[in-house]
């Protein structure tokens, strides 16, 4: 159980939320402007909507659902929660926005057999797995983003493990919420601002000690470039999605798969560090 | 040097101390912190039409360490001096000519014109001059340890009892702003349940001073014998094991230790290297180590609890989890401050297992007066000036200095323990007529 910690500031009207060890990395809220009860309030949706996320997403947890998915799906069809479902086909369509780059398989979509009637999902082949890992952090931030919107809140700044970032309105001294983005290869060193306003931003890359965790499904090679991709977008699952196939895709494809997103194009960037 | 040119040494701490009293919790951590109560920016400024004569036992190397802060201290004055090793008298006279001095400290204490003594003599000569001072109805700060024996340790503990007398050890730790600041830290739980500590004082020095004269080795260097000594224990180690009962808020009930000559093996009878496990009753142990012939370690005193590790001697302190929310943290900052600027927080997705290395927190912000252990005489802002402050206050107000001298003895009571452990090669209990009510075991 990892730690939650939430304090306000009342000199500031400033809710701050803090959660260890979810998905795999860590979570913190910043809401202005709000009363102590209504963020507290605001904050309890959020941490379970995080956890059951966590629990329906996370693969190495045997008791979530794409574990007992990766588990059976290979022996028969296995019938799948309509959240999941949806999932499964959001999942879908970008794999062919992307032109097969985004892939919850890491090698083979075209292993999953989608039944739209049964809502069932079934893997012709052996060995077949689905991972999130490239999608949920964009998800969990849109639905955090929705649970913001529905509570009347529009000035509002998440952070999702550095590389998924949420911007609603505006710094309360600035015009928007500016983010630094650090160079992983180098301590201290900010390569670039990127300012958010009712924006999301993805990061992705490799850092020194961390490579190999992008792969391209058509090579099943990993990236270890010394690279990394900024995506803006209105929508916190674009940006995740475009951010890490951008790490893979080759340069005569990626006009064509940008032109698929809604993307705030003048803010993407891809850094050679 | 004219009196308002006088910086008061100690305003940093009392603004500190004044400080302490607003943050949530304060009068608490005040309450636990008793000695610091009376050390007020208030009381300063009332007692400081009135001064603390103060007259000097012992002017070599420290006692004139001390002459310095009290020529910045607006509320001391200096009026006598007293060595029997005319060399350190002649040198201390020069810093305060208006003193008269003295070579035999019953004389000084005869002496109606002084309120308190300075007491920084070899250890032996500790218990008698501050019984023989208290007796003269003087209000007494005598140098750490607090004395050679634990009889005499026990003699001097019950003399404070009935004394009305002010009594002070320089157990300066008590009042550096960083071990305060840092204890009340762990206190407050920052770096969860305390589960152990280590505290190390490297130095690669002989411990020697120069010795004009061979019959002068014993009166010189009297660090280095038994009859004077209780060597790297009472010398260093005594700051440091308080500073673990003060994290702790308990004392060792035994001690297993060895201690050797290893490389100075110059005719000294004290150890050049001591390795000893003090043992608490909940199982927590303090690992006390101390060599003279390897700097490499430092000194350090390391308070180790299951969330983090306070390394109060270099004024840090590392989180077990690196929560990386640095970035929050600033952004948390600029709003409070009202001011706007990135926050640098994109990058790659971060991940518990990137954390490469222990990142230091600051105990302080903004003022850092780290003390490496390497000098022999004293270090900058390490709390003896403060110390010494607050005892010239009490010499005017009268008020005791709390927990002081218990602190004194309980640290004292140790270190000679685990001299005991480590020449009988045995496991050595606290002993219980040496315990006193203010001791938790």
């Amino acid at each position: 159980m990892g730690t939650v910690f939430s304090d306000y500031y009342d000199s500031s009207s400033m809710f701050h939320g803090f959660l260890a060890n979810i998905m795999g990395t860590r979570f913190d809220i910043v809401i202005i402007g709000k009363g102590k009860s209504e963020t507290a309030e605001v904050w309890e949706k959020i941490l379970s909507e995080l956890r059951q996320l966590e629990r329906m997403l996370n693969r190495f947890d045997r008791e979530s659902e794409v574990a007992q998915i990766n588990l059976r799906a290979y022996e028969h069809p296995i019938k799948v929660s309509e959240e999941m479902w949806a999932i499964l086909m959001d999942c879908r369509y970008y794999h062919q926005a992307t032109l097969g780059l985004f892939d919850i398989t890491l090698k083979d979509f075209s292993k999953i057999i989608l039944n739209e009637d049964q809502r069932s999902v079934y893997f012709s082949q052996k060995n077949i797995h689905l991972d999130f890992g490239g999608y949920a952090k964009g998800y969990a931030l849109k639905k955090i983003k929705d649970i913001l919107i529905e509570a009347d809140i529009h000035q509002c700044f998440v952070d999702f493990g550095n590389s998924s970032i949420l911007g609603l309105g505006h710094h309360p001294y600035g015009n928007s919420w500016k983010v630094g983005i650090k160079n992983p290869f180098v301590e201290g060193e900010i390569i670039d601002e990127i300012e958010l306003r009712d924006e999301s931003l993805s990061t992705s890359g490799n850092t020194s000690s961390y490579t190999k965790h992008i792969i391209n499904p058509f090579s099943g090679e990993y990236n270890d470039e010394r690279k990394l991709a900024c995506v803006v977008s209105r929508n916190p699952i674009e940006a995740e999605v475009l951010t890490t196939t951008l790490m893979i895709a080759p340069p005569d494809k990626k006009k064509t798969i940008i032109n698929r997103f809604d993307i705030n194009t003048d803010k993407m960037k891809e850094y050679n560090l | 040097m004219p009196e308002n040119d006088k910086k008061q040494v100690d305003l940093s701490l009392r603004q500190f101390i004044k400080e302490l009293g607003y943050i949530a919790g304060g009068t608490a951590i005040l309450s636990s912190m008793p000695w610091l109560q009376s050390f007020t920016i208030e009381k300063a400024r009332e007692i400081n039409n009135e001064k603390a004569r103060i007259g000097l036992i012992g002017t070599g190397s420290r006692g004139q360490y001390h002459i310095h802060n009290l020529l910045n201290i607006p509320h001391a004055e200096i009026v006598a001096l007293c060595d029997n090793y005319p060399p350190n008298l002649k040198a201390a006279s020069e810093l305060c000519p208006s003193a008269k001095t003295y070579t035999d400290y019953k004389k000084l204490l005869e002496s109606k014109e002084i309120d308190g003594v300075v007491i920084a003599t070899p250890l032996n000569w500790h218990a008698p001059m501050v019984l023989d001072s208290l007796d003269a109805g003087k209000h007494v700060f005598c140098e750490k340890a607090m004395a050679l024996t634990m009889d005499e340790c026990k003699a001097i503990y019950n003399a404070y009892q009935k004394t009305n007398k002010v009594l002070y050890f320089c157990m300066q730790r008590m009042f550096d702003e960083k071990y305060i600041q840092g204890i009340r830290m762990i206190h407050s739980g920052v770096i969860g349940e305390v589960v152990g500590a280590r505290c190390h004082w490297f130095r690669n020095h002989d411990w020697r001073r120069p010795v004009p004269s061979p019959e002068l080795e014993r009166k010189i260097n009297w660090r280095l014998y038994k009859e004077s000594s209780g060597g790297l224990m009472t010398e260093l180690g005594s700051h440091q094991l308080e500073v673990s009962n003060w994290a702790t808020e308990l004392v060792p009930e035994s001690v297993i230790g060895m201690g050797d000559i290893v490389f100075w093996k110059d005719g000294r009878e004290v150890y050049d290297s001591v390795n000893l496990v003090y043992h608490y009753s909940n199982g927590i142990k303090i690992t006390y180590e101390s060599l003279i012939a390897n700097k490499y370690n430092g000194m350090e005193d390391q308070i180790l609890g299951h969330k983090g590790t306070m390394n109060l001697a270099t004024g840090v302190y590392y989180l077990e989890e690196d929560n990386g929310r640095s970035g929050i943290e600033r952004l948390l900052n600029q709003i409070e401050d009202k001011v706007f600027s990135a926050v640098p927080i994109g990058g790659p997705s971060w991940r518990p297992e990137t954390k490469k290395e222990y990142k230091p927190l600051p105990i302080l912000k903004g003022k850092m007066h780290v003390n490496k252990g390497l000098s022999m005489v004293g270090a900058e802002k390490d709390g003896s000036d403060a110390i010494l402050s607050a005892f010239c206050q009490s010499c005017i107000t009268g008020e005791k200095g709390e927990n002081i001298v218990e602190e004194a003895y309980c640290a004292t009571l140790l270190c000679l323990l685990g001299n005991q452990a480590m020449e009988e090669q045995k496991k050595v209990k606290f002993p219980e007529e040496y315990k006193i009510p203010y001791m938790k075991f």
